[in-house]
């Protein structure tokens, strides 16, 4: 599975990884990963520790996600970026939407 | 047990007389039709003419024997199964080994039993019809396929239509779309506004094919509409956005840089969401300056948070700004290393010639051994003097009866209304409602233009235009400009129009006032036609442009005029 | 080496499967098998003794003619051999078997009762 779910023992953080490439392919199982979910939690951290890409289809998908966890009022983080997907993010200056790090 | 299969035709290809009636009587009790031949020749004459289902193959036959028999008729059924069952007392691993390289896919043994043989028929049978299934499924997918690619073919015919009725061909910009697969998202448009100034978009939809074209038709649209009204590039901007978002689903967007070059200026207006950095290059140092993603692609926010913000750049004649794709970083080769940002950086160091750079970048993504695995596309363009170029006159869509001749407006834009809104092409609209006027549309919006910002900017920003003296001090202008605007609490600009006949023609006169400190009119008109100088060339501009232009009320007050003659 | 002229079993089942043209096929079995016994004799030739024994191997076991059958075998491995040395002898065989095995044919064609 390259998209592994956590959420936290009070039901408020969802911790979702992605392991390898975050792309096209991923789509299904990433919206699944929060859509199943039955709480809207209060934050959710994307952990990119292990994905090795990501492309403009991955920007979509945080998007997505975003949009279902409340648009400008959502909380999200993205964590563990390395330099590559720090540069691409960058780029699309998607720092003013989300918190990158 | 279930029921009985459909009957197959089989064909019995065997040369001894009593095995064959043996066979036949077999294999019709079981509910087939029989076919029979008595030698391998006469096995591939029935076979071609009556395409039996199954073959009952004897392995040892005269005139042509049982292997070369079944090679004919496999190579006869083509992409269908004819499933061939060698009949053999062959013992030998070596005999069967024989069948199997003939193109056999079984065999039954002499003496003949019927349990074995009708299971056998059955196995082939159901691999048989696999086969078929396997084969109508592949013509489908091809016909669909053909299908989707017309769909695209059409696509691309209207989407061409839309983006080529701009200004790609314009002698100073040159350009390259590669087209990966039949449409790719880049899209590059260009056209000119009234002023003459030219407006580029070069944007890239997330996705390829039919998404991607379904975004890129609206925005054409805003961009080609707005820009030959006279809107600036902000108002631009927040028109593509608030589009994008209100019709493209959540996670689509378009990344974006746009360009605004005026030749009469000298300038360059920038704005960048999402695309790599654009390069603005010096021709006269060769230094290539970065001009950066400042902002998210279009389609993401919100009207109330979209920013708008642009850059503004001086420029001489002969400097370029090139944009490219994001097609022309990720080009990789065969280890998967994208070419990257560095590269292109050594092939601009290297580049001696300005006018060969798409010629070196382009061989050196060849040597890289990339295998285009995005589209790319490059844009160059260059600030040339305006008298190269030739503006398409508009095109009017009225027939001329109801012109208005005789009339007075006055405006009056108060703090607020400065903030957020260009009156520009409304004003503009209005004016070229008087026909005599449409000739001369561009020196009309350039003067307008000219004269509003100025009252906008070093009347009620008070704004010192010396600023203007070289780039840095012209990104401190501009930054300086936005924040005081944003503070703007009172003020006003104030434009009069009045229109009225004169002979057989008429008259303009526009006045616009601001509310200002006013300036030394005499001290400014006493310097010379400096085309060169950045920095007061608003006024020069505007003498040039038009009839009588004068200053009063210490240069809070400028007056203009234009002339028309009749219309024949 | 079978002792077995003809195995009831397999006449049993061929007259199931036959029914009305068991009659036929033993006539046909006959014509064949005669057609075949000649070349046998008259072949010069290695291969087509080889080829022919095998083909009268092949109906031979359909028919039940065991031991005919086994016989055309050895005729046929013998006939792939350099020397055909005693050759004639083993052909001679297979002669007078099937010789009995026409007769017990013949036999069957008459019990036969439509």
């Amino acid at each position: 599975m390259s998209v592994v779910t956590e959420v936290s023992p009070d039901g408020q953080k969802l911790t979702i990884s992605i392991k390898g490439r975050f792309d096209f392919g991923r789509h299904q199982e990433f919206r699944e990963s929060y859509e199943k979910l039955n709480m809207k939690p209060e934050s959710i951290v994307v952990d990119l520790k292990e994905a090795t890409y990501l492309d403009s289809s991955a920007l979509g998908m945080l998007l997505l996600l975003r949009d279902h966890a409340g648009g400008d009022e959502s909380d999200i983080r993205v964590v563990n970026s390395s330099s590559d997907v720090k540069k691409i993010l960058a780029i699309s200056n998607f720092d003013k939407l989300f918190d990158i790090s | 047990m279930q029921s009985s299969p459909e009957p197959l035709t089989i064909l019995i290809a065997e040369d001894s007389a009593a095995d064959r009636l043996l066979l036949s009587t077999i294999v019709r009790r079981q509910g087939h039709q029989v076919l029979t031949a008595a030698n391998g020749a006469e096995a591939v004459e029935v076979y071609s003419q009556q395409r039996p289902h199954l073959v009952l193959m004897d392995a040892m036959m005269p005139v042509m024997d049982g292997f070369e028999a079944a090679q004919k008729i496999k190579q006869l059924a083509g992409d269908q199964l004819v499933p061939i069952i060698f009949l053999t007392s062959l013992t030998e691993s070596e005999g069967l080994a024989r069948c199997l390289e003939a193109g056999g896919d079984d065999f039954l043994a002499k003496p003949y039993n019927q349990v074995i043989l009708a299971a056998k028929i059955k196995a082939m049978d159901r691999l048989r019809r696999l086969q078929a299934t396997v084969v109508e499924q592949r013509d489908q997918i091809a016909r669909h396929h053909d299908y989707l690619l017309n769909e695209q073919r059409v696509a691309k015919a209207v989407f061409d239509k839309i983006a080529h009725s701009g200004c790609l061909s314009a002698p100073n910009i040159r350009y390259l779309q590669s087209p990966y697969a039949l449409f790719n998202g880049d899209l590059l448009l260009a056209a000119f506004n009234p002023a003459g100034d030219m407006h580029i978009l070069l944007g890239d939809f997330t996705g390829h094919g039919l998404p991607a074209a379904v975004g890129a038709m609206p925005l054409a649209e805003v961009f080609y509409g707005m820009t030959a009204k006279g809107y600036g590039l902000a108002q631009i901007l927040r028109e593509m956005n608030a589009k994008l978002k209100r019709i493209l689903p959540v996670d689509m967007f378009c990344c974006a840089t746009l360009l605004s070059m005026s030749f009469q200026r000298c300038t360059v207006e920038v704005w960048n969401g999402g695309m790599p950095d654009g390069y603005l290059h010096d021709s006269l140092s060769g230094v290539r300056t970065p001009l950066p993603a400042r902002h998210l692609p279009l389609g993401v926010l919100t009207p109330q948070l979209f920013d708008d913000r642009t850059e503004v750049h001086p420029l001489s004649v002969g400097d370029r700004v090139f944009l490219l794709s994001d097609g022309v970083i990720e080009t990789s080769d065969r280890d998967d290393q994208p070419f990257g940002v560095e590269r292109l950086q050594q092939v601009f160091s290297a580049n001696r010639e300005p006018d060969r750079l798409f010629e070196d970048i382009q061989q050196a993504l060849r040597d890289f051994r990339g295998e285009a695995r995005d589209d790319f596309s490059m844009v160059e363009v260059r600030l040339v003097a305006p008298t190269q170029l030739n503006p398409p006159p508009p095109v009017y869509s009225d027939s001329g009866q109801s012109s208005p001749l005789d009339w007075s407006v006055s405006f009056e834009f108060r703090a607020q209304t400065l903030k957020r809104f260009n009156p520009m092409p409304y004003l503009l609209q209005l004016l070229l409602e008087v026909h005599g006027l449409r000739a001369q549309s561009g020196a009309l919006y350039n003067v307008l233009s000219e004269l509003y910002s100025n009252a906008l900017e070093h009347g009620v920003l008070g704004l010192d235009s010396s600023l203007k003296r070289d780039a840095t001090g012209f990104a401190r202008y501009y930054q300086e400009r936005n924040a005081r605007l944003d503070e703007l609490g009172d003020g006003h600009v104030r434009v009069h129009l009045h229109v009225t006949p004169q002979g057989d023609g008429g008259r303009l006169v526009i006045e616009v006032e601001d509310s200002g400190k006013g300036f030394d009119v005499a001290k400014v008109l006493a310097r010379p036609l400096d085309r060169d100088r950045l920095s007061g060339r608003g006024v020069s501009l505007v003498r040039q442009l038009c009839h009588q232009a004068s200053w009063s009320d210490d240069g809070r007050n400028a007056r203009v005029e234009f002339f028309w003659e009749a219309l024949s | 080496m079978s002792e077995i002229h003809l195995d009831l079993d397999v006449l049993s089942t061929l007259k199931e499967v036959m029914e009305d043209g068991y009659p036929e096929l033993l006539d046909t079995f006959l014509k064949d098998s005669e057609a075949r016994l000649r070349v046998l004799h008259e072949a010069r030739d290695a291969e087509m003794l080889s080829a022919t024994a095998h083909s009268f191997k092949g109906s031979s076991s359909n028919m039940g003619a065991i031991r005919l059958a086994e016989l055309c075998g050895e005729l046929e491995q013998r006939a792939k051999q350099p020397s055909l040395r005693g050759i004639e002898s083993l052909v001679n065989e297979i002669d007078s078997e099937f010789a009995h095995v026409r007769t017990l044919c013949r036999e069957e064609r008459e019990g036969f009762h439509c």
